[in-house]
């Protein structure tokens, strides 16, 4: 087995006649925090939802060296998800969800999760279903960053909440939670609120990841170059992924183009996560 | 084993009705004895007579407690895997290192344990409150009745054994019951009944027999023929050499309970049912 914390071959899942999953293949490696991107229906969920033993799957996976749907309680001893928003019971009292979690998680730290919660200043007598969705979702994170685990999935861990939890939960998860020993993976539609933190973004469409790539290497990899409108048919010669028109110019997306040749046709760029998402995803569904 | 209280206490902490349900009704029997009126003709009969009386008000105390718990465990076991499907906190439950068997096996044995054990206790306490209050109005013609160790525990002895003997006699129905409960997508109710309504009537309309009918009737009310002695038998046997006293202690029939084929046939098809909702708990994350 190799060294990666999931790996995965040949992924696949269906729902009846709907392939949510086509013989994916990934690897997340230690240390990394990744993003895996995609549109809605792409296959992120159920991607997730089978790294974390939550569905079964065709094809080969493993977490953490192990087999996660056959092993759901063992993995979750070293792994924790938020999966979804507000998934806490409403009638668990914030204490009691301290108390359980401290009771059945062998590397759940009680004073770490109180600490955390402090900085909320949400009272652990507090029913969950009194609390507003954002704070439901800090006691969730507070709960999940106590546990010491070495893989962390967050599956749309921000849907729905106003820009200042989102940017609090964001916070607390770079400041208080993220270190070397630590791998992170995470789907999200706002890319953009997360584009800074990733090291590495998996892109997903049709069940079919289209795109593994380190953040460091976009650039090498990808450009973007704004060409005026006399030089668009030399540059459509070189082969683009994806153009968009834009203010009187078009930006072409390349891939593993040579970067001097482009700097002939117009300002060179890196492209954002966002972008090379929407360029990369464009070509694959037009090829 | 700690996982396993935690896992009773979780229970408990979210299903307050297994303490408030059997508090009402104790409630409500105490207000009968301090405030109602008291008519057992019995009461001033001859001695054996009363002690009958006595029997009598333990044995309804016992009925009161013993149907609203088979409806109250009924419904538990129905929505146990459904209720935090329904509410996707399901995603916070599996994202601790339990697994699905232990979940599935914790809700049955408070199922079919834990909830007849509560109503025991406070029926139990009832009996003792009912029986103070009574004697303390009717000191006059009741006297010592109430107070006679060996009815008190005849009671209990019937209670436990009844409760032991019900967990494996009812195993079949907590077993579909919990199926369901895994299973539905909505209507958890509608789900548990149709299927066995459909049986019923399709038998008789293509066979003109109603076996499996009969067979749902004897297993859903007939617990009792199994496990004690016929009535006819123990009256009988109540009537046997003079002057003993007309007790309960003949009313359990252990052997022939643990000897009947009825018995072990219907634990072996729960045991089915339950090993299917473990495998429906481990697919399904939400509804």
């Amino acid at each position: 087995m190799s060294s990666s914390l999931i790996q995965a071959r040949g992924l696949s899942k269906r729902y009846g006649s709907f392939v949510a999953l086509d013989r994916a293949d990934f690897a997340v490696e230690p240390g990394r925090i990744v993003g895996l991107i995609g549109p809605n229906g792409a296959g992120k969920t159920t991607a997730l939802r089978a790294v974390l033993g939550l569905t079964s799957y065709e094809g080969e996976l493993s977490v953490l060296g192990r087999e996660p749907f056959r092993h759901r309680a063992a993995l979750m001893r070293e792994a924790s998800f938020i999966a979804d928003v507000a998934v806490l019971p409403s009638w668990l009292r914030v204490q009691q969800a301290i108390d359980i979690v401290a009771g059945v998680h062998p590397r759940f730290r009680r004073e770490r999760a109180l600490t955390l919660l402090a900085k909320t200043e949400i009272g652990a007598a507090r029913r969950i279903g009194e609390l507003s969705k954002g704070m439901k979702t800090m006691v969730h994170l507070a709960l999940t960053m106590a546990i010491d685990a070495r893989l962390l999935v967050l599956d749309e861990p921000t849907l729905g909440l106003d820009i200042l939890a989102r940017r609090g939960f964001y916070d607390a998860l770079v400041n208080d939670y993220m270190d070397e020993t630590r791998t992170i993976v995470i789907t999200t539609h706002q890319v953009e609120e997360v584009e800074n933190l990733l090291s590495d973004v998996l892109f997903i469409d049709k069940g079919r990841i289209v795109l593994d790539c380190a953040v460091e290497a976009i650039a090498e990899r990808y450009a973007a170059v704004a060409v005026a409108d006399g030089d668009l048919a030399a540059a459509r010669a070189q082969r683009p992924l994806y153009e968009r028109r834009l203010l009187g110019k078009t930006l072409l997306y390349f891939e593993g183009a040579d970067h001097e040749k482009l700097a002939r046709l117009g300002e060179v760029s890196v492209p954002s996560v966002s972008d090379l998402f929407v360029a990369k995803v464009s070509s694959e569904r037009a090829s | 084993m700690n996982d396993f209280v935690w896992l009773v206490r979780r229970e408990f902490w979210e299903n307050k009705a297994i303490w408030i349900i059997p508090a009402c009704i104790g409630a409500l029997l105490l207000v009968a004895a301090l405030f109602g009126r008291i008519e057992v003709p019995m009461l001033s009969a001859a001695e054996h007579q009363s002690t009958t009386a006595g029997v009598l008000l333990l044995v309804a105390v016992g009925v009161v407690f013993w149907v609203p718990m088979g409806i109250y465990s009924s419904w538990y076991l129905l929505d146990c895997l459904y209720a935090d499907r329904k509410d996707r906190s399901v995603l916070f439950w599996k994202s601790l290192p339990i697994s699905d068997r232990a979940t599935v096996l914790c809700k049955l044995f408070v199922g079919v344990i834990a909830v007849p054990a509560v109503y025991f206790l406070v029926a139990d306490l009832s009996a003792l409150l009912v029986a103070g209050a009574v004697s303390v109005r009717e000191r006059a013609v009741f006297g010592d009745v109430l107070w006679r160790p060996e009815l008190w525990l005849q009671q209990q002895v019937i209670w436990l054994y009844l409760i032991a003997t019900s967990a494996l006699w009812y195993l079949p129905v907590a077993g579909w019951l919990m199926l369901v409960s895994a299973w539905a997508k909505r209507a958890v109710i509608l789900q548990a009944v149709l299927p066995p309504l459909a049986i019923i009537l399709a038998e008789r309309l293509f066979l003109g027999t109603h076996a499996f009918g009969g067979l749902l009737r004897d297993r859903l009310f007939g617990g009792g023929y199994v496990s004690l002695h016929h009535p006819i038998h123990w009256s009988l046997s109540q009537a046997g050499p003079a002057g003993t006293t007309p007790g309960v202690w003949n009313l359990p029939d252990p052997q022939g309970f643990l000897l009947s084929p009825q018995v072990w046939i219907g634990a072996l098809v729960g045991a089915v049912f339950i090993a299917g909702a473990v495998q429906l708990r481990m697919r399904r994350a939400d509804t």
